[in-house]
């Protein structure tokens, strides 16, 4: 947290150096973030790519006094519901899900991901849009239902039934998936 | 159906997604591009008012209040004894370096002649903005001035100058990424040590998987490796490049005229292309088991560059993989000779490829010349039972895909796999296991610890699959 301050600072200021120490420590929690709720790599990758570009531009205004990690989640998040906000006006441009790795580049840019963890995206993608960004957001995120249901505008409570119906769908779907090799 | 608490674990544990390094790479360009874009039109931020900002809470203003109760005693424990030296912590040594404007970087040869020299000047920022180097053993030299890279081919007689922005020369790569890693990485392996007559504290360096001598006084490191480090300002023209007389200038920025191509340098240049392609397809193919190709691929590779160590290495691989033992141990020894030759490597091992001649030794029944290899590589090996990055390179040479961020394994896994290649050639088992509890392994790198400083002896069992 400590350093977190430090490198908000950092940045502020203009260094590149924070922003690249920034990146290196969020990039794969925001691009499993980003999983978690779209189950697309392409987009996902999309996704977190346009986080980070608004947030280096962001520089002079930047003013965050709370948690980093819980800002660029929630960055992501709402890039997320503009993206699936677009896509609903736009009959037919879903892209077919797979959270299989784009093939338009080489292996050497690709999200890497173990089997099991496609299969769990694919277990997310099953839950309705509020139970999976309630769940992504608290198991990988940490961020705090207090905060989850401020950015969902809606009650802790209804963040909590959310995190538990959600779960129990998960439980089923990604039962005896637990012995999986991974 | 599986419990709740499995199921958090699950998604906290498994579902996990990870940007490969070309991944990681690409946007993180992008980003820093957009930082730098942006600044362009940004003033810069006045210091915030800090105070201000502190007071505005009581509950800050107690933490405040606690924080200056906390200055002021360890301000007077500093006062009241200052002979009680302080211990030694890596975070003193990244602070240090994060201060340092120049660096000069010297690797002597075995009769003492300078083989490799570099002076680099490292910018606010902390990103490289000068940069020389003089590689006699390579017949070859960099100048970087900010704006231009100029490559000097002594034995040529010849200057290439490039853009800095096509063409760049580093040290380490990332400075900042190297400093980061000895923060967060790095092992302190023993204080008070000496290095070369001089007291110097041993730490254990990850990112550049060597160990560094620190100046107990300056908290600078005295040397990585073999590689001696000051920090004196250069002399005046350092970075000034200069056209020796005599010597063709080959410009290659946006807008020069270059002129003619001379011969030697389109071949060069057409046989590294060539050289790239054969070693991408030569890791590939010995990642997935297919040695002839491998084979093939790599030796296209070391025609094209002939001091391509990892080419010759995983050369070496493949034909150990065909059971050519034999041709493996000329290319494994060929790894060697140029590590001696221009890594500064003198007669001190690279533990992963005297390793894997030892194997190759063994399988040939060359007893003697078998344990001579794997003897010196014990140290490095038992020492990555504690720190288990001391045994990444036993894994990168094992699997080219880590090159590539395809595969990346686990500390556990790195141990685990130390330990079985322990088990081989030393006909010990003291096991250690990735599932067991922490005590368990404990007992197991005890154990292990404890053999190699009353034994440590090389048992290769010769009937053995190696």
């Amino acid at each position: 947290m400590l350093e977190d301050e430090k490198l908000k600072w950092q940045f502020k200021c203009g260094s590149p150096q924070a922003l690249a120490r920034i990146y290196e420590k969020y990039v794969d929690t925001l691009l499993t973030l980003a999983m978690g709720l779209l189950n697309n790599t392409a987009e996902a990758e999309d996704v977190v790519q346009d986080v980070f570009v608004s947030f280096a531009k962001s520089a002079n205004g930047f003013t965050l006094r709370g948690n980093l990690k819980a800002y660029l989640s929630t960055a992501v998040v709402n890039r997320v519901r503009d993206r699936i906000r677009r896509q609903r006006h736009r009959p037919g441009t879903r892209e077919a899900k797979a959270p299989a790795a784009s093939e338009a580049r080489g292996p050497e840019e690709q999200l890497v991901f173990s089997e099991y963890a496609g299969r769990l995206s694919e277990a997310l993608d099953q839950l309705p849009r509020e139970q999976r960004e309630t769940i992504v957001l608290r198991l990988k995120a940490n961020m705090k239902f207090k905060d989850i249901a401020r950015l969902q505008g809606t009650s802790v409570n209804t963040a909590l039934g959310r995190y538990r119906y959600g779960l129990q769908k998960l439980r089923s779907s990604i039962n005896g998936e637990v012995e999986y090799d991974i | 159906m599986i419990s709740e608490g499995k199921t958090q674990r699950a998604i906290r544990e498994h579902f996990r997604f990870v940007a490969s390094d070309g991944l990681r790479r690409r946007m993180l360009d992008r980003t820093l591009q957009a930082q730098k874009t942006s600044q362009s039109t940004i003033p810069a931020p006045s210091e915030p008012l800090i105070r201000r900002i502190v007071m505005k809470s009581a509950i800050a203003k107690s933490a405040v209040a606690a924080a200056v109760v906390i200055a002021a005693v360890v301000l007077s424990v500093g006062f009241w004894d200052r002979s009680i030296p302080s211990a030694y912590a890596i975070e003193q040594t990244v602070e240090a370096l994060q201060n340092v404007r120049f660096l000069h970087l010297v690797t002597h040869g075995e009769t003492g002649q300078i083989e490799d020299e570099r002076w680099i000047e490292i910018g606010a920022d902390g990103f490289q903005v000068h940069y020389r180097q003089e590689s006699p053993g390579y017949d070859f030299g960099v100048i970087e001035d900010g704006e231009s890279t100029a490559v000097y081919r002594h034995e040529k007689q010849a200057v290439i100058i490039h853009d800095r922005n096509d063409m760049q020369f580093q040290w380490v790569g990332k400075l900042g990424e190297a400093f980061e890693d000895l923060r967060q990485n790095g092992k302190v392996l023993e204080e008070d040590s000496t290095y070369r007559g001089q007291r110097a504290h041993k730490v254990w360096w990850p990112f550049l998987s060597a160990e560094c001598y620190v100046d107990p006084a300056t908290k600078l490191p005295l040397a990585i490796g073999d590689t001696e480090m000051s920090y004196e300002v250069p002399p005046a023209g350092t970075f000034e490049i200069v056209i020796p007389e005599g010597y063709a200038v080959l410009d290659k920025r946006p807008g020069a005229e270059p002129g003619p191509l001379p011969d030697w340098l389109r071949e060069e240049e057409e046989a590294r292309a060539r050289g790239s392609d054969a070693f991408g397809l030569g890791t590939h193919a010995l990642a997935n088991g297919d040695f002839a190709t491998a084979a093939e691929n790599f030796e296209l590779a070391v025609q094209a560059s002939p001091r391509r160590n990892w080419a010759w290495f995983w050369l070496g691989s493949a034909y150990y993989g065909l059971e050519q033992y034999d041709v493996a141990i000329a290319k494994f020894t060929k790894v060697l000779e140029i590590f001696k030759a221009y890594g500064g490597g003198g007669d001190k091992p690279l533990e992963y490829c005297n390793y894997a001649r030892g194997l190759a030794y063994a399988h040939l029944g060359m007893q003697a010349e078998a344990e001579a290899d794997l003897v010196v590589c014990l140290p490095a090996m038992v020492r990555t039972l504690r720190i288990p990055s001391s045994g990444s390179m036993f894994e990168y040479a094992e699997n080219p895909l880590i090159r590539y961020g395809e595969y990346k394994p686990t500390e556990a896994e790195i141990v685990a796999k130390m330990v079985d290649r322990l088990r081989l050639i030393t006909g010990q088992n003291f096991g250690y296991d990735p599932e067991a509890t922490a005590e368990e392994n404990e007992a197991a790198i005890a154990a292990w610890e404890q053999w190699f400083q009353t034994d440590g002896q090389i048992r290769v069992p010769l009937e053995a699959a190696l």
